[in-house]
């Protein structure tokens, strides 16, 4: 089976926490990268709580791979762009090479790209860490929608199929000469022969779907079973109350120093 | 109008339980598909969204681009996470455009797909300055860098950049939505609750 998800099999210290102490966890770090100040906070808790948790749990390197490719082409964005056309009337530039960073905009750059490698990050690490069915099962047990973490999982499931029936589409057409490349406007006009025959058939599935859950009684109301049982051990639950009156102190003291100038 | 969305006890019927999953699916492949084969300068990643907002209303619409962005978040992009409450009005406006009669005419819904596409700008901006810097790392960092470059702020810019960018893309992905459900078999239309048109 395809592989979806970022879930990696490890056995190492996140992955023996509840889904839920990890969030917790994830909604702290977030929050304090936005309430402190930048550029330090995101540095120090990159380095001093992601990268030993990440190492703790032995997905390390998946864990820088995954976060610098997804964020890579943001940060030398982010350089390029802020960089060389922030707006400021501080005139104090810095000069690399034949460009003129403005002073502004580097500071700008770094403070959002610090913030934003813990904002990537700290969700990631916990995908990595949770297999996506632990995961829906603990919201749902905490009172999520059971319907939501249906659709959820399923969605999940179906985005190798249907990535594959596109792949498969565009072959067909192709073989009865379709025009996949050449300039953007017949690119454009290749496209709806693509689209129509990858949503009608995903639109006859869904039905046969429907029948499928109507015929099990998923709407049927009453409390359901659970066939795996995630472990909440007291410690975790004191470490999530923790966590939560620190995040709710940190918006206090935010709140309080814009208030007080 | 919207007359499958829900069950009786205000749940999601089985129709749109099936569905939507399906339609976050075409979100993420269309969107792969569209930005990284045919390599076309639109994005067109909220197909599903708009199709599921049209046919079952604006509360499925929401809960499927509100899901999509999840999703997407977590499986390739973490960064598509912050954009999650716009991909919600998305949805949101598809559902309320049906509403409006916008599946009439194509006129009517290249409108919608307008009014979308501004909305859409408006709401990103600020999170996408705020969180990203008013960058995403695509090609449309360039509009950025230009608009900045004429004096705006990089909130503005942000905004602008979008304004370009986004009712284009929802225009046409409103144009394709219309075509693909007029290609639909009526018994299919049936079920899902548009048979007004």
């Amino acid at each position: 089976m395809q592989r979806t998800g970022l879930f990696i099999e490890r056995a190492g210290f996140l992955q023996r926490l509840n889904p839920l102490t990890k969030i917790t966890g994830a909604l702290l770090l977030i929050g304090a990268t936005f309430l402190l100040p930048a550029p330090l906070t995101g540095a120090a808790l990159l380095g001093g709580v992601l990268l030993p948790l990440a190492l703790a749990s032995l997905v390390v390197r998946r864990f820088l791979d995954t976060l610098l490719k997804t964020l890579l082409p943001v940060l030398i964005s982010l350089a390029l762009v802020q960089g060389l056309f922030f707006p400021t009337a501080d005139p104090a530039t810095v000069a690399v090479g034949p460009l003129l960073f403005r002073r502004a905009g580097i500071q700008f750059a770094l403070d959002i790209g610090s913030r934003l490698l813990v904002v990537a990050g700290a969700p990631l690490l916990v995908f990595q860490t949770t297999h996506p069915g632990t995961l829906v099962q603990a919201l749902i047990q905490r009172g999520m929608p059971r319907s939501v973490g249906y659709m959820l999982l399923t969605a999940l499931q179906l985005i190798p199929a249907v990535t594959e029936r596109a792949a498969r589409v565009a072959e067909a057409q192709r073989a009865r000469g379709l025009e996949t490349e050449g300039n953007i406007l017949q690119r454009i006009r290749g496209l709806l022969p693509l689209i129509s025959p990858l949503i009608v058939g995903a639109l006859i599935e869904a039905e046969e779907r429907a029948m499928a859950l109507e015929a099990r009684a998923f709407n049927a109301p009453g409390p359901k079973t659970w066939v795996r049982d995630i472990p909440d051990p007291p410690a975790e639950r004191m470490a999530r109350i923790v966590m939560l009156t620190a995040l709710g102190a940190l918006i206090v003291w935010r709140v309080a120093t814009l208030a007080l100038g | 109008m919207t007359t499958s969305t829900t069950s009786r006890r205000g749940e999601l019927s089985s129709t749109a339980l099936a569905l939507i999953p399906i339609a976050i699916a075409i979100n993420v492949a269309l969107g792969h598909l569209v930005q990284s084969v045919l390599k076309l300068p639109i994005y067109l990643d909220s197909i599903g969204t708009v199709l599921v907002g049209v046919l079952l209303g604006p509360l499925a619409g929401a809960i499927t681009g509100l899901l999509a962005n999840v999703i997407w978040g977590l499986t390739l992009a973490p960064s598509a996470l912050p954009f999650a409450a716009v991909a919600a009005v998305i949805g949101l406006i598809a559902g309320y455009a049906r509403q409006y009669g916008a599946l009439h005419a194509w006129w009517k819904m290249a409108l919608a797909g307008v009014i979308t596409g501004i909305v859409a700008a408006a709401i990103s901006a600020p999170i996408a300055t705020y969180v990203f810097g008013g960058v995403t790392g695509g090609g449309t960092d360039v509009l950025v860098a230009m608009f900045q470059n004429l004096g705006a702020s990089v909130l503005g810019a942000s905004f602008m950049q979008g304004a370009v960018s986004d009712p284009l893309d929802k225009t046409i992905t409103y144009l394709i939505v219309w075509m693909i459900i007029y290609a639909l078999p009526k018994r299919l239309l049936a079920r899902f609750g548009a048979t007004e048109h």
